[in-house]
């Protein structure tokens, strides 16, 4: 596709402006991790530290045991991850390619699950889990996982419905199973999907402190989004170790993001480039 | 006969070992706490001691007694009707922007996703900062070029569009799933229109728009499930206020779980915005058969006929 | 079919060993409390960071002393609530647990007066006598008092000097503050004051004690309390400040404001002290004014914070052994700077009156013997306490600034 000089001016405007709109206070932040906390609570506020205290950082990081956190967090992350892309495709295969007997139910059941709020879900949750003897390990903020979430399901479930069966006629006829069919033709069709199903998986994972925070006890369980929330305390929160930790917590989910972002372009040949 | 049996039961049997990952998750852990948690909506429960029935007594209080319930409802419904139209649009129109084929494009579209990256907590205590009315960041750039910023988060009147205006901010998510349905468009089929001399505002309405429909579905049901439940935020940026102007209903059933430790209470108000979602959920899907177009859904008719003559 | 048949079975694998794995740690679970023949006892705490640290020190050395106990610290910060809450509703509350919400949760948490008197009497009279109040219920512990605070007036001294008026002094009243406050508000770039647009009714109590009123009686009415004249005097008095323009009502704590030397003056607990010493503040600590009119000593609330055990405990001798710990005067030393010191040996030894920046807290605890703040005498204080909240901010909220024998009257109704 070919663009005109005077588009291609008007997109870049657009995009400059939308990114110092979501740029601003993620500046404003990186910029107050080098300051004091006098300073950066000083009226009027001042964009750049008078004095970078590039020790807030190494501070903060030993403040807490941010080396266990971070294992464990980077543990949760890639273990739930990996069985979230697994059986959601499975299920999502299932209530997208088939027709059976319940499925509209069924369906309409897994979509419910998320309508009720975690508030009144967690303390029952909570007592299964000790009933299971998994309080005070990774076993609750991994596990579930593995059985599927009903909105990475519906996610994708409407990607698959908006692959046309052409697909898979071909191999039906040369006696392919739906197993082969999903694992062979789907799937590779699905890449960039699956990605998507990872990346967002990995960033709720790897922020979400109100699971940890229910489920785990000791310190050398914690992961990194809890000992975040561990700043705040009841009268006062220390700002500026809690934003180094949060500036140090976006780097992994930034990495990954940049990476997906190839295989979500590579992912369909012949798509726009 | 054996064999045939067999291959018949497997076939009916397939698509339930598809799905079996869930159907087993959901039995094992997810059915026991909603049920729990309905039991437990008809009954006073204040967390430290035992819980006693009251059968609808919970229900019946909220309904007639509670001015707060109301309210509350008010105030998430309407933060609904403002966020959910408002956050799709920015995150198509946004998804559209970052798969503009110009140089530099990869750039804006991490940076746009930065901030669904960023934890909820510093997010909220960045916001507070830049929103104080008084000693704030942005009514100081305000007062530079002689405006005088309203109180965001103290004047009732701005405080909703105030906590708009920071939800808005994590848009990436919408917009990720928006870009990742474009992106996998064959290009043949813009290809198609391209020589029909189809111009680009066409191409989006007649081409784009249609092909992800599932997805803004996907979006549109996800986003009123999270626009009743938005506490997060609103907790740690306004505590529900000023005067009680963002008090969500999201809030209003927290609160009344480990605040006033009436657990009871709660599940009976999570229940009811329960039913809530449902209807609006069920609402929108029936009328998604109109607007809603499944690439597959044509095929779907060709193989039903064949199944039939077998 | 071969691939479908083992995805199959793997995934039944997969179910049967979470089931067994259950079963097995339910084993587990069941004789849990003891950990290597030691019997655990589950520790949590609201401190934060590097405060925590401190804590895990003293709780090593428990530990070390003990062959028979192993005790884990919990640490949750500001979601400290959430989480007793969901251990108390699910029954798995930690053994020992900080607390200072003894209306809200005393349900699930033990009486202590029988441990208390086996120590014997001196055990308990070392402790400053108010704190038992509000670690009690119904005339019975549930806690045993670790630190506390009393509120008081902060000032910048540095502004004062800029403006040419004198330092508070503990003998100051209101008309005094206000005066201070316009002076400095007129010459230099900084406001008089500052008091919070939505308190916590439970702090803002103090001041209605101090002008010889309450929120309620005896039996938890409001009316002619909340609503009285002198209740009345307060609000009007501190709404008038910020009418004035000498004062500011802060959408935080105030300390924000305070610490970037916007404002002059301001009430809080002794929990800005660490921040502002970091800051290397030029500021001072004094009595609260006292009300002109009112004919005593200004009164403070207590924020007390105390040491509970849960009742579900399963080992509460053990528990007991560690309370009786985090008690005693080694650990009450220890605890200096994260908690002004409860006993009367360790103020005395330590010479924390000689301390300018801790003593007005003492005094403030002294001026205030002998009030129980409503949220002991309201039943449901929790709502309560938000219906109120609403109504204050209503008084104090510059975009509404509603008249106050309106909001008050109408409060009372509710």
């Amino acid at each position: 596709m070919k663009m005109s000089r005077k588009t291609k001016a008007i997109i870049y405007i657009l995009l400059t402006v939308i990114a110092v709109y979501f740029l601003a206070p993620f500046v404003y932040m990186f910029f107050t991790t080098f300051k004091t906390e006098a300073e950066a609570i000083a009226y009027p506020p001042k964009l750049l530290p008078s004095k970078w205290l590039f020790e807030n950082f190494v501070n903060a990081w030993k403040s807490q045991p941010f080396g266990t956190y971070l294992k464990n967090s980077i543990l949760v992350t890639v273990l739930t991850t990996t069985g979230q892309i697994l059986s959601c495709s499975l299920v999502a295969y299932g209530f997208a390619k088939f027709e059976f007997k319940g499925k509209n139910i069924l369906f309409m059941i897994l979509l419910s699950t998320m309508m009720i709020p975690w508030d009144v879900t967690m303390i029952p949750q909570y007592m299964e889990f000790n009933m299971f003897g998994w309080i005070n390990t990774l076993k609750p903020l991994i596990i579930p996982a593995w059985f599927g979430s009903a909105y990475y399901i519906f996610l994708m479930r409407q990607f698959l419905m908006g692959v046309p069966k052409d697909f898979e006629e071909a191999a039906r006829i040369d006696g392919a199973n739906s197993f082969q069919i999903y694992w062979k033709i789907y799937m590779p069709i699905l890449k960039p999907s699956l990605i998507l199903v990872g990346v967002l998986n990995m960033i709720s994972v790897w922020n979400d402190y109100l699971g940890p925070l229910i489920f785990l006890q000791e310190r050398s369980k914690y992961t990194l989004a809890l000992g975040l929330a561990a700043f705040k305390g009841v009268h006062s929160t220390r700002i500026i170790p809690m934003l180094c930790i949060t500036v140090i917590m976006i780097i992994p989910p930034i990495i990954a993001f940049i990476v997906a972002q190839k295989y979500i372009v590579e992912g369909t040949s012949g798509s726009i480039k | 006969m054996k064999i045939m049996k067999r291959k018949k039961f497997i076939r009916k049997a397939t698509p339930y070992f598809f799905i079996s990952p869930w159907i087993i998750g959901f039995l094992v852990f997810t059915i026991g706490p909603l049920i729990l948690s309905l039991i437990m909506s008809f009954f006073d429960w204040p967390l430290t001691t035992e819980p006693v029935f009251r059968g609808f007594g919970n229900y019946i209080e909220m309904f007639t007694k509670d001015a707060q319930f109301w309210k509350s409802l008010r105030i998430s419904l309407k933060y609904a009707a403002i966020f959910v139209p408002l956050n799709m649009g920015i995150a198509l129109f946004l998804a559209m922007l970052i798969t503009q084929p110009v140089r530099g494009v990869k750039v804006f579209r991490t940076i746009f996703y930065i901030p669904a990256v960023i934890s909820g907590v510093a997010v909220s205590i960045i916001w507070g900062w830049i929103l104080n009315g008084d000693y704030g960041a942005l009514n100081y750039l305000l007062s530079l070029i002689g405006i005088e910023g309203p109180r965001w988060l103290v004047d009732p009147a701005w405080a909703l569009f105030a906590v708009i205006l920071a939800s808005a901010f994590g848009v990436g998510t919408m917009m990720l799933i928006f870009y990742t349905n474009i992106k996998s468009i064959p290009i043949t089929v813009y290809e198609a229109a391209s020589l029909d001399g189809a111009s680009p505002a066409r191409q989006f309405f007649s081409i784009t728009l249609p092909i992800i429909t599932p997805t803004i579905l996907f979006n549109l049901i996800t986003s009123i499930i999270g626009s009743f439940q938005q506490v997060t935020l609103v907790m740690l940026l306004t505590g529900g206020g000023p005067l009680k102007s963002t008090y969500f209903y999201g809030l209003y059933t927290y609160n009344n779980a480990f605040k006033h430790h009436k657990l009871g209470y709660a599940s009976a108000n999570a229940w009811v915005m329960f039913i809530i979602i449902l209807i609006l959920t069920a609402l929108v899907f029936k009328s998604s058969s109109t607007w809603v177009f499944y690439e597959a859904e044509a095929k779907k008719e060709n193989k039903k006929r064949r199944g039939g003559k077998k | 079919m071969k691939k479908r048949l083992a995805a199959l079975c793997v995934l039944s694998l997969a179910v049967v060993t979470i089931f067994t794995g259950c079963s097995k740690n339910n084993n587990k679970d069941n004789t849990d409390n003891s950990k290597g023949g030691k019997t655990k006892i589950r520790f949590a705490s609201w401190d934060v960071a590097e405060d925590v640290d401190r804590q895990q020190a003293l709780v090593d050395k428990f530990n070390a002393a003990h062959d028979d106990i192993v005790v884990t610290l919990e640490a949750y910060g500001s979601d400290f609530d959430t989480k007793i809450s969901a251990g108390m509703g699910s029954g798995d509350a930690p053994d020992v647990m900080y607390m200072w919400n003894y209306p809200a949760y005393s349900g699930g948490l033990e009486p202590l007066d029988g441990y208390i008197e086996k120590e014997g009497e001196n055990y308990k009279s070392n402790f400053y006598e108010t704190l038992w109040n509000y670690n009690s219920i119904n005339d019975q512990v549930y806690g045993i008092p670790i630190g506390f605070t009393t509120h008081a007036l902060f000032y910048n001294k540095d502004i004062f000097a800029e403006a040419g008026v004198a330092e508070p002094t503990a003998d100051w009243t209101w008309e005094d503050l206000k005066a201070a406050a316009k002076t400095i508000t007129e010459k230099t770039s900084a406001l008089g004051f500052s008091f919070q647009m939505k308190p916590d009714p439970y702090d803002f109590e103090m001041y209605l004690w101090s002008n010889g009123s309450a929120y309620c009686d005896q039996d938890g009415k409001l009316e002619g309390n909340l609503n009285s004249e002198k209740s009345q005097e307060v609000f009007q008095m501190f709404q008038d400040m910020e009418k004035e323009g000498y004062a500011i009502a802060s959408e935080k704590s105030g300390t924000d404001e305070f610490r970037s030397g916007a404002v002059a003056m301001y009430v809080y607990g002794s929990w800005a002290i660490s921040s502002l010493k970091e800051d290397q503040l030029n500021y001072g600590v004094t009595t609260i004014p006292a009300f002109a009119n009112a004919g005593q000593d200004s009164v403070s609330i207590l924020s007390s914070s105390g040491i509970s055990m849960s009742k579900d405990s399963k080992n509460k001798d053990a528990a007991w052994e560690f309370i009786k710990f985090w008690t005693n005067e080694e650990a009450n030393k220890e605890r200096i700077g994260l908690e002004l010191p409860v006993l009367n040996s360790v103020v005395e030894s330590e010479k924390i009156m000689e301390q300018p920046e801790y003593a007005p807290f003492y005094v403030m605890l002294e001026q205030s013997k002998g009030y129980t703040p409503a949220s002991f005498i309201i039943k449901d204080w929790s709502e309560k306490s938000e219906n109120l909240s609403l109504s204050f901010e209503e008084i104090f909220n510059p975009s509404v600034l509603q008249s106050v024998p309106d909001v008050l009257n109408n409060a009372v109704q509710q």
